[in-house]
């Protein structure tokens, strides 16, 4: 166990925080799952480092609704956003839970692998190296999911998580890609990211 | 393949339905949340008793399998990822119950709610529909309604829409969107409107 962060109070839009932490934890969960599918204790480990982010999240969103409530008509409104956070913050314990069961090797039963096998749409990771040609393409000039039938839905760079990139986004070299999206466009992606695909067709 | 053994396949079959159903709940929480919705966060508390059952039969199949002791740490990773999904159903029903119990929503959810200035709603597809055989990646419906589909319920099942998904007659949409989308969606779901032909 690592250390717990001292968490300290910074004025934060309690709506805005309760978009990152619904996005933080519907990205866990598929994270986990695929942690769990591909034995990946690398990726169980980015869901836990994720789970701390809620957590502190959900302190920042606490702090902020108390500060907001001046009677009781606020207070009553505001226990059902605290509410909310808390459902979010069980969402994103529960792909927690998912990551310690690889990490604690537990073992997951192959049986696992075949119930993924009956979900279409399947996870993936990939690392971005120097000769791929995605390195330096905004996300919304590569299209990839209109034409690879692939959605990016995180970007780790270095510490820093990129969730639900915009289209703004540039791919570097070295970034780790977070993808959904069918067997074949996975795959795809794979070659475009390691640089043994060389183009992406229209 | 394992799924050969009969215990095997219903374990495989109950587990993907624990995780659809459980993803399913999550959206239309979100969405009952967002839409302040109490159409939608009903379904969800529906749900959720369905999924209790769904996780009792999943533990039960699980537990009487006959695995082999040295076997029994996989299944207990099956056990666990059973309870996961129970517990994101449960979060999404607590997500729910904030729109049932009716609070005054909060300045910031109400701010949510007219930002999205979007509506759900709920078609029920006739058999002479054009959208009736067709999957939902072919009905583009985002591009012909501006509404979104949010689940498919086939009789007494929720699907989790996928853009594989074929629409059959009787199944019925729930959609967000723009209000003005919401007429169009009707007319091709009960077949007053038809999708244009298919084309290069």
């Amino acid at each position: 166990m690592g250390d717990i962060e001292k968490v300290k109070y910074k004025p934060v839009s309690v709506r805005d925080l309760l978009v990152e932490m619904k996005d933080l934890s519907e990205l866990m969960i598929d994270l986990a799952y695929s942690a769990a599918l591909f034995h990946s204790k690398e990726l169980a480990e980015e869901v836990l480092e994720l789970e701390k982010r809620v957590d502190t999240l959900t302190y920042i969103l606490d702090m902020n609704a108390m500060l907001a409530a001046r009677d009781a008509g606020d207070a009553e409104s505001l226990a059902g956003v605290a509410k909310v956070a808390a459902a979010t913050d069980k969402i994103s314990d529960a792909a927690a839970d998912i990551a310690t069961i690889v990490l604690r090797e537990i073992g997951v039963h192959p049986i696992v692998r075949e119930a993924f096998e009956k979900v279409e749409e399947r996870l993936t990771r990939v690392e971005v190296k120097s000769n791929s040609i995605l390195v330096k393409k905004k996300l919304g000039k590569l299209e990839l999911a209109a034409k690879i039938g692939v959605d990016v839905i995180a970007i780790r760079r270095g510490k820093k998580w990129i969730i639900n990139p915009s289209e703004e986004k540039k791919i570097l070299e070295g970034d780790v890609i977070i993808a959904r999206g069918a067997p074949t466009g996975v795959e795809e992606l794979k070659g475009l990211a390691e640089g043994t695909i060389q183009e992406l067709e229209e | 393949m394992l799924s050969r053994r009969k215990p095997f396949k219903k374990i495989v079959n109950q587990l993907v339905e624990l995780k659809d159903t459980s993803e399913l709940m999550m959206d239309l929480a979100y969405s009952s949340l967002l839409l302040n919705s109490r159409e939608l966060a009903e379904e969800v508390r529906e749900l959720e008793d369905h999924v209790d059952d769904l996780h009792t039969d999943f533990e039960l199949l699980v537990l009487s399998s006959g695995f082999k002791p040295e076997e029994s740490k996989d299944f207990l990773g099956l056990i666990r990822l059973g309870i996961v999904t129970e517990k994101i159903a449960d979060a999404a029903a607590e997500i729910a119950e904030v729109v049932l119990r009716g609070l005054e929503p909060h300045p910031v959810l109400r701010l949510m709610i007219e930002e999205a200035e979007e509506t759900v709603t709920r078609v029920r597809v006739s058999r002479k529909s054009s959208l009736t055989g067709r999957t939902l990646r072919e009905c583009r419906l985002p591009e012909e309604t501006g509404m979104w589909v949010l689940a498919v319920r086939r009789g007494k099942k929720w699907l989790r829409p996928k853009p594989s998904t074929v629409i059959r007659s009787g199944d019925v949409l729930i959609a967000s969107g723009y209000a003005e989308g919401e007429e169009d969606l009707m007319k091709l779901a009960v077949g007053e409107s038809r999708l244009p032909n298919k084309s290069a």
